[in-house]
């Protein structure tokens, strides 16, 4: 699978449709909108949201089941178990590096940035935003 | 299987264009008959026409269209070459049944008012329909189903084979009556066909077209089996 | 448990060509199926022997593991307007009305609350309606029959996008509601792509690719960048790409068989190449081999041009049949 943007705002045309699906409701709950405990849409729900087959939206329910994120009540729904986001934030720090640094860097080498301005353009950059502090 | 509802609904389908079975035969009937009166009244003798021959080719134009350009929708809404053509059929049943009960009010309305005054002969055919009233019902019956039947057939075998069909179903009928014609010159036959003809009353000759109308439902139905759309 | 559709070794000639040739394909539902191919490739046909419409000349067709033809009980859990379906000189609400004595699930108020949606004037005759409006009507038909097995056939030619829209709603919250087999030919495949969880291709009367969409989302990957780069990506690769190549100036493009794995993709990265999976509607026309001028867009070419010569060569078809 090509890796895309987490958030992406249109389903793209290339990876399968649930896997996309699937991130997206990973995305929700790594960053809280969907809270531990909370209901999550139904397979006809999200079906009818995103324009998309229920079958599929099933299936990317299906990939947060299987990897613990979700769990099924019967009768009721599916829900977020408790942990949930912690679990999801783990799994995305492990994977920081190769998702994101390793292409920044790939692109910096190409432009001829070397490693010491780049952490100097990574540093300001997070000072504009406010964000961490390196 | 082929149901009642099945059947009765197949008359329904048909008969939502009301115009093609109902308004636009009757009116023409009707205006026919006017014609009629206006030289009847211009003219001192009784006048024998054959203006209800209208509502005939109207039967035969009706079974024609019925098979033909109403079959396709019938097929893509769920039914069967079978149920649809029963349906078809049934309805054949239920307007000739019910126009000749109007034509058998009329006729005996027309032989009532002495040819609607003026001595018109519209609804009475001599030979034909001049009996007792519900001979007159019958034969009407019989005629007109005979008409629309065979209407039916020709619609089914425009629908499979297109004009070429046509062309080659009339040639193959004209052939038929030519061959019988021929067989009774050779075999010297009139006169006996003429004797056959003078003693079949028109009870006689309603059964005949009964069974001719028959067997035109048998062939139309054979026709029908294969039929795509 | 028998398939709802289930077609074996179906053949279907008219003088001088073949429609079908030796179609084999089993559809299970509740599913929403795509028949994809361009005209003339013979959907229509196709659907028209599902529904017992036109006779195989060979092979048969299964529908819930009864053949159809002739068969009031198998046909009436089961409903095909066609794109050039013709009409008695009906008016809109008799279409309606004439098709809910027919379906035993018909949903009355589902059809008139389309038929609003869709500004389907009930008193226009059916002949008079525009090509879009006709395909409106055959989807309020289709969808308010409820029927067990649901074929379209192109069922928004003339659509605008938003009616297209308002028919991809409609039909994602119908089947949401009452789950059946939907079986829907088009071209507009990427339009149609998400709804559909399976696509059967059709070329030349032959079925050229059956596949869960999902599985033909990256069936095929665009590598492109600079000529010598992408040669010494390719040049491990036991499948030597063909003529699916395109160049200018020193940057070539190149569609390759399959994803690329995680080492390939790293690589990939590394020589600075652009990766790309294929839309579904690129993945079709590879899959049918036709690389050719029409690879770049194809589209294009359905909506107009072909359209009458489809419907022509479809009536010459009927007359020769």
């Amino acid at each position: 699978m090509v890796p895309t943007a987490w958030g992406v705002a249109v389903l793209d045309g290339g990876t399968p449709l649930f896997t996309q699906i699937a991130e997206r409701l990973a995305d929700e709950i790594a960053d809280g909108s969907l809270a531990e405990g909370e209901r999550v849409p139904s397979s006809n729900e999200m079906a009818a949201f995103y324009r998309i087959n229920p079958a599929t939206a099933a299936k990317g329910l299906n990939v947060l089941i299987d990897d613990g994120l979700l769990e099924k009540r019967r009768g009721i729904g599916m829900f977020v178990v408790a942990g949930a986001r912690e679990r999801l934030l783990a799994d995305r720090r492990r994977d920081f590096a190769e998702r994101f640094v390793q292409p920044l860097v790939a692109e910096a080498q190409r432009l001829g940035i070397d490693a010491e301005s780049l952490v100097e353009l990574v540093r300001e950059t997070s000072g504009v935003q406010g964000g961490v502090s390196l | 299987m082929t149901n009642w509802s099945t059947i009765v609904n197949v008359g329904r389908y048909h008969l939502t264009q009301r115009p093609v079975y109902l308004t636009v035969p009757w009116a023409l009937t009707v205006f026919s008959l006017l014609i009629n009166l206006i030289v009847s009244t211009a003219v001192p003798t009784s006048i024998h026409t054959a203006g209800l021959a209208t509502l005939y080719v109207w039967m035969f134009v009706g079974g024609l269209m019925a098979t033909h350009r109403s079959l396709p929708f019938g097929l893509a809404l769920g039914l069967s070459r079978r149920s649809y053509y029963l349906g078809t059929a049934g309805l054949a049943v239920a307007l000739s049944a019910a126009d000749a009960v109007a034509l058998t009010a009329l006729y005996a309305l027309e032989g009532a008012t002495g040819g609607w005054g003026v001595d018109l002969h519209f609804f009475r055919i001599s030979y034909l329909l001049d009996g007792p009233w519900y001979l007159t019902w019958l034969t009407s019956f019989v005629g007109l189903g005979l008409l629309f039947v065979y209407g039916m057939w020709f619609g089914i075998v425009y629908r499979r084979w297109n004009v070429t069909g046509l062309a080659v179903f009339i040639a193959g009928q004209a052939t038929l009556l030519l061959a019988g014609v021929l067989a009774a010159s050779w075999a010297d036959a009139w006169e006996a066909i003429g004797d056959f003809l003078t003693d079949l009353s028109a009870a006689g000759l309603t059964g005949v077209l009964a069974v001719a109308a028959a067997a035109l439902f048998v062939g139309g139905f054979t026709t029908m089996r294969r039929a795509t759309v | 448990m028998t398939a709802a559709i289930s077609v074996s070794g179906l053949t279907r000639h008219y003088r001088g060509h073949r429609a079908l040739d030796d179609v084999t394909i089993d559809i299970d539902g509740p599913s929403i199926t795509g028949l994809l191919g361009r005209n003339g490739a013979g959907k229509t046909t196709l659907l028209r022997m599902i529904a017992a419409q036109e006779l195989p000349s060979r092979g048969r067709v299964l529908v819930f593991g009864a053949n159809p033809l002739e068969n009031d009980a198998i046909l009436r859990r089961l409903v095909l307007i066609r794109e050039d379906q013709t009409f008695p000189d009906f008016k809109v609400r008799h279409a309606l009305k004439a098709a809910s004595w027919f379906y035993p699930n018909w949903d009355g108020d589902v059809a008139a609350t389309m038929a609003g949606e869709f500004d389907l004037p009930p008193d226009r005759a059916v002949k008079k309606l525009s090509r879009g409006m006709r395909s409106a009507l055959s989807i309020v038909i289709g969808l308010a029959a409820r029927a067990e097995i649901t074929l379209f056939d192109e069922p928004y030619a003339g659509l605008d996008a938003v009616a297209r829209q308002l028919f991809y709603d409609r039909l994602l919250a119908e089947y949401a509601e009452h789950p059946r087999t939907i079986l829907l030919s088009t071209h507009l495949v990427d339009e149609a792509a998400a709804l559909l969880e399976r696509v059967v291709m059709v070329d030349r009367g032959r079925v050229v690719l059956d596949a869960p969409t999902d599985e033909l989302r990256g069936a095929y990957t665009e590598v492109s960048g600079p000529v010598a780069a992408v040669a010494q990506l390719l040049a491990d690769r036991p499948d030597r790409p063909g003529q699916d190549r395109r160049r200018v100036a020193a940057h070539e493009s190149v569609v390759i068989a399959g994803p690329l794995g995680g080492a390939e993709l790293q690589r990939a990265r590394d020589l600075h190449l652009r990766v790309e999976p294929l839309s579904l509607q690129q993945v079709l026309i590879h899959a049918a081999g036709r690389s050719d001028d029409e690879s770049s867009d194809s589209g294009r070419s359905d909506s107009g041009r072909s359209e009458g010569e489809h419907s022509q060569s479809e009536r010459s078809e009927r007359a020769s049949a």
